[in-house]
């Protein structure tokens, strides 16, 4: 009978289920571990830590201070040399002991919030009117423009990046910090408004045109039945298109590490990331934490769209 | 309150013309309905006269103001949508208050007429529902109540009323009517259901392909259709349109001589009356039983038709008769006997039917 299983296959198929799901949950759950463990437990094939360890996870909060490093007996032997005047001996001891530039959790956290949060908010502005025209309104050169974004889309980013980093230092925005953060968010707009578009576009067909056209009998002009009919009709497809630019601002790398890298100050989180794994301070718990750190708007972000993909919102104004 | 004024309307959509040189009046507070076979262009005029398409050429006017450059926003239409096209994000409430919130209408007035509107339309329990929580009549109610709310010059009703069952449908066209009756407000109607436009339109104008066939009151295009398209259009069963031979005096049919009492063929001298092929029309509705029929009554009698089929259909018969080659529809009361297979005379007064020239489909008068 169609739908029906015996237990032998319902116990089959939750097997495989839980093979795929733990093969994909397996990294995560590492870096989970790993970022709860002591260095002597690091060794230990084991997921589950001897004894949990939230140092790593204060240090980056700022909720408690780094360890300090104690300087070694050699460095000592060094500086009792009295041909090293004050300022060396100083600057020395500062490698060991200043604990500041570990890693400044937080500050990364609010560099990538605010670039990832204003470029989402803009691409979806721009998109929101991109869209609308595009599936609704009828113009020369529609399908031209049309396509030509989508093939935007297929075009790699390394293949782009070269000219554009080219392109800001010609212009003179690579210069500054302002102009490199301009020329990123820029980029990062560009990158994600050809899917955005798409979507809202695909989705604002779905909203049946009579509706904004009682909308224009009720007095509304096209403009301000966009507001009043299509947007609030389109909040979930807003808020995961939202989302969707988000996340690809938050984990991008590539153009980040061109664009700030002489900026360290304005460093985004997944540059901050591989630059910790290469200093002195890279301590495996310590690039565990920030890692799970850095995941976590992305899992949120994805269960907050999760609950809004389930739309209907436009179910029952309209007669099919 | 204003009347419409269509001069010259034309509308192409790309290349196919769809409406050609119509011109047409609908005084202050006149019902007028627009009726006419899917694809006429009926719909088309209307959203023209909403401003939701673009005329090609002509004019409108709404009370004596040009509108062919007015967006639809500002003309101060109220529309009723075949699909009802309600905001599925708002409740009733605010659906039918949209129009009047977006006028910037002060709180006191949307409330007067909002506890108006919902009690002619019996929509008092349901103003906190969303439009996906109501009934397919209900919803109906909504989208006239969004129209009937707003104090608009001109109601316009695309189909209104073809989404519903057919009990539904007798409702709402009795309440549109008493609507009307109460707001008297300048209403055009769109339908291609020849009942609805009989029953609700102080004038009823017949479009096909584009052009008005034939505008007056229902009766006037029920008892006086201008040609054959409006004669079978209007009523229900449609007119029979038989062959027939035109002579001095009668019309044969299948060798029956039908005599044309007040003299109709005298009416067009300039035709030749000898055996002048023509269509004669004839409703269903028109038909007498010989037995039935009063003595005094000058009537022209149908001999021997043949009975096909009947279709009882409660007070009334429905029957398909045979005569010579011909097929018609006839619709005799419930006193006929008659059984499928018998012969039967039929009685028709003449003054009630109607030639039609062979060729142009025209009214012979």
């Amino acid at each position: 009978m169609l739908g029906k299983r015996t237990w032998v296959e319902n116990g089959l198929l939750a097997a495989a289920i839980f093979v795929v799901v733990a093969f994909c949950l397996f990294p995560f759950v590492q870096i989970l571990s790993t970022s709860l463990k002591h260095q002597f437990d690091w060794g230990n094939p084991s997921l589950i830590p001897v004894k949990l360890n939230w140092n790593a996870y204060g240090e980056l909060l700022g909720i408690r201070s780094a360890e300090q490093v104690d300087v070694p007996d050699s460095v000592k032997r060094l500086l009792e040399n009295p041909s090293i005047s004050e300022s060396q001996r100083r600057k020395i001891l500062d490698r060991y002991q200043t604990t500041s530039d570990v890693f400044p959790f937080l500050r990364y956290f609010l560099n990538t919030f605010m670039l990832s949060a204003s470029a989402a908010a803009v691409s979806l502005c721009l998109s929101v009117f991109g869209a609308y025209a595009l599936s609704r309104l009828r113009f020369t050169g529609q399908t031209v423009i049309q396509r030509s974004i989508l093939f935007v889309y297929m075009v790699g980013g390394v293949l782009l990046m070269v000219p554009l980093y080219q392109m800001s230092v010609k212009i003179g925005l690579a210069k500054s910090v302002g102009g490199s953060l301009v020329s990123l968010l820029l980029i990062y707009i560009i990158q994600t408004l050809p899917v955005s578009l798409y979507m809202l576009g695909n989705y604002f067909r779905t909203i049946p045109y009579a509706l904004e056209e009682a909308a224009a009998m009720d007095g509304c002009s096209r403009v301000e039945a966009v507001f009043v009919i299509i947007i609030p009709l389109s909040v979930p497809m807003l808020m995961t298109v939202f989302v969707y630019c988000f996340i690809i601002a938050w984990n991008e790398f590539l153009f980040a590490s061109v664009f700030l890298k002489q900026f360290h100050q304005w460093h985004t989180l997944p540059l901050a990331l591989q630059t910790l794994f290469m200093s002195k301070n890279a301590i495996w718990d310590r690039i565990m934490a920030a890692s799970m750190l850095t995941m976590i708007p992305v899992v949120v972000c994805f269960l907050f769209a999760m609950r809004n993909l389930t739309g209907g919102l436009a179910e029952g104004g309209v007669k099919e | 309150m204003a009347g419409i004024r269509l001069e010259n309307i034309n509308k192409k959509f790309g290349k196919t013309e769809v409406l050609h040189q119509v011109n047409l009046e609908i005084g202050d507070g006149e019902f007028v309905v627009l009726v006419g076979p899917s694809g006429c262009g009926k719909s088309t005029l209307l959203r023209l006269v909403a401003g939701l398409e673009d005329i090609t050429a002509g004019n409108i006017f709404i009370g004596d103001a040009l509108m062919n450059r007015i967006e639809p926003q500002h003309r101060n239409i109220a529309m009723v949508f075949q699909n009802y096209a309600l905001y599925p994000h708002k409740n009733v409430r605010e659906n039918i208050i949209f129009g009047l919130k977006r006028a910037h209408a002060p709180k006191d007035v949307i409330e007067s007429r909002l506890s108006k509107v919902v009690n002619i339309l019996g929509l008092e329990d349901f103003l906190a529902r969303k439009p996906a929580q109501l009934s397919g009549g209900q919803r109906q109610r909504v989208a006239m109540g969004r129209a009937l709310v707003r104090d608009a010059k001109v109601f316009l009703f695309d189909e209104p009323l073809s989404n519903l069952d057919a009990k539904l449908r007798n409702q709402m066209r009795s309440e549109i009517r008493r609507i009307h009756r109460e707001y008297q407000t300048t209403s055009v109607y769109v339908t291609h259901d020849q009942v609805e436009a009989m029953t609700l339109g102080e004038r009823v104008v017949v479009i096909r392909d584009g052009y008005i066939e034939q505008q007056g009151t229902p009766m006037e295009i029920y008892l006086h259709p201008d040609n054959i398209f409006v004669a079978t259009f209007i009523g229900a069963p449609s007119m029979n349109i038989l062959d027939a031979r035109l002579f001095d005096g009668y019309v044969e049919l299948e060798g029956c001589k039908l005599v044309m009492e007040n003299g109709t063929p005298g009416q067009h001298r300039e035709l030749p009356k000898t055996g002048l092929p023509v269509k004669l029309g004839i409703r269903p509705d028109f038909f007498i039983d010989r037995r039935h029929a009063g003595d005094g009554e000058a009537l022209a009698v149908i001999h021997n038709a043949r009975i096909d089929l009947i279709e009882p259909l409660g007070f009334d018969k429905e029957l398909d008769v045979q005569i010579g080659s011909q097929l018609m529809k006839v619709r005799l009361d419930l006193r006929t006997q008659a059984t499928e297979g018998d012969t039967i005379d039929l009685c028709v007064d003449m003054r009630r039917t109607h030639l039609f020239d062979i060729d142009t489909g025209q009214r012979l008068q």
